[in-house]
């Protein structure tokens, strides 16, 4: 994909990075309708296509922060199958809900797919990290928060009062158990490949 | 090598404070023990995910309140606008029925160019919602009605001292300001109502780009157009002057 030209869709991205307002109505009003179309038919409703596109735009946020997102396909197909596959998940949850899948209303072509698919991989890589981070110990958690907030490692040695070698060391150290735990949790084994 | 020496060098590999000899044995390593390759992955995929899920937690904030803001108000509208659909179509679709049969029997766009006056229609002013001021809106709806908009104006004025809000005088008031040339004014007008909920959100949005348009703001104008959702009512025209821009 890297070597395709960017879409002009482009700009929705960007749009989210600089939580502009204008064109995150734009977002709405061009793209919600069809998500909205599909859920209901779907067993949802408008309150639960609401939620849908918060989070889908919200993970696309993150992918485009933490993995500079670039956009070679349009927007609405990829927006559409993320939603989607998101609400899909969500109905498979509620196993008691009887689902009845009407397929789709957009042409879908490859490089959609592949965006989506990346996104998806990255949440699931989200989720299972923060539950892995919840279980790690106070001091691990209070280290990493203040050499990931703080950047200069300077001012964190100083404000905990210790060596530069030492709060790298422990920051190795910190970053090497969530390694370890994240490698010995099954969910690991279910998506490390797609990574 | 310990685990607290791999993961050390590990660290400094990411942060980029490797020296070339460390590097090399870093890379020696990788190649010839696919764990530590594997390990060294997912280490970088958790700094990645620390550096910024630690660090951004106000902007996604400010992103997730705006998302919700911007949600609320296009799902309260689409159910707004349902409403409206029952309630007000015997008034509006007089108008809008009206508005339609002059667009298309007095402007050919194929002819026209992108110009204010090839593209406005300007409604016909009949208040819907008669309150106890019945005179001066009937002075109103004749002086608007009678192209004398520096005296509808007056009027439209007068009623939204007692009724700020009430979008239908604000939106007919904008029309007498873009038709006398005080864009700025307008404009002001139009905005306001385009933030708002009403039934004229869009109606706004198009005379505000009809007002750019009346200002020769060409971008500003295709810019706005690109809004209008496609049940607007006023989609199809948007469309044509897109072209033509």
């Amino acid at each position: 994909m890297g070597n395709n030209k960017t879409h002009a869709d482009q700009k929705y991205i960007e749009a989210l990075l600089k939580n502009d307002t204008i064109v995150i109505k734009e977002i709405y009003e061009k793209f919600a309708p069809k998500v909205v179309g599909y859920i209901k038919k779907n067993s949802g409703d408008e309150s639960k296509a609401q939620d849908i596109i918060q989070e889908t735009l919200i993970v696309i946020y993150k992918q485009a922060t933490e993995k500079k997102l670039v956009l070679t396909c349009p927007f609405d197909a990829y927006f559409f199958l993320l939603c989607k596959r998101k609400w899909l998940n969500e109905l498979k949850k509620n196993t008691t809900k009887e689902v009845t899948i009407n397929e789709e209303v957009v042409s879908i072509n490859d490089e959609s797919v592949q965006y989506a698919d990346e996104t998806l991989v990255f949440e699931a890589r989200n989720e299972l990290f923060a539950e892995v981070f919840d279980q790690l110990g106070k001091a691990c958690k209070e280290l990493l928060k203040a050499t990931f907030t703080i950047k200069s490692m300077e001012e964190v040695a100083l404000k905990l009062d210790q060596s530069y070698g030492y709060v790298r060391k422990k920051k190795s150290l910190c970053i090497g158990q969530l390694t370890k735990m994240v490698q010995s949790s099954p969910k690991y084994n279910q998506i490390k490949n797609l990574l | 090598m310990t685990p607290e020496e791999k993961y050390e060098l590990f660290e400094q590999k990411v942060s980029g404070e490797i020296s070339s000899k460390e590097d090399e044995t870093l890379s020696l390593l990788i190649d010839n023990d696919k764990i530590v390759a594997e390990e060294f992955r997912v280490y970088k995929e958790w700094s990645s995910y620390l550096d910024s899920n630690l660090n951004s937690t106000q902007e996604q904030s400010d992103l997730e309140n705006n998302l919700k803001e911007a949600g609320a108000a296009f799902f309260e509208t689409k159910s707004t606008k349902k409403e409206i659909k029952v309630i007000r179509i015997p008034s509006w679709g007089y108008a809008v029925a009206a508005s339609i049969v002059i667009i298309l029997g007095v402007y050919t766009f194929s002819k026209g160019g992108a110009t204010y006056s090839n593209f406005v229609s300007i409604p016909e002013l009949s208040i819907t919602e008669r309150s106890g001021e019945d005179g001066l809106i009937k002075k109103a709806e004749e002086a608007f009605n009678s192209k004398s908009y520096n005296v509808a104006e007056k009027y439209l004025s007068e009623l939204l001292k007692n009724d700020s809000a009430n979008s239908e005088y604000l939106f007919y008031y904008g029309i007498t300001l873009v038709e006398q040339d005080k864009n700025r004014e307008a404009s002001e007008v139009f905005v306001n109502l385009q933030q708002g909920n009403s039934g004229y959100k869009y109606k706004a949005l198009w005379f505000e780009a009809l007002n750019q348009l009346k200002q020769e703001n060409m971008d500003r104008c295709a810019e706005l157009l690109k809004l209008l959702p496609q049940d607007a009512e006023d989609y199809q025209q948007a469309q044509e002057l897109l072209k033509k821009l």
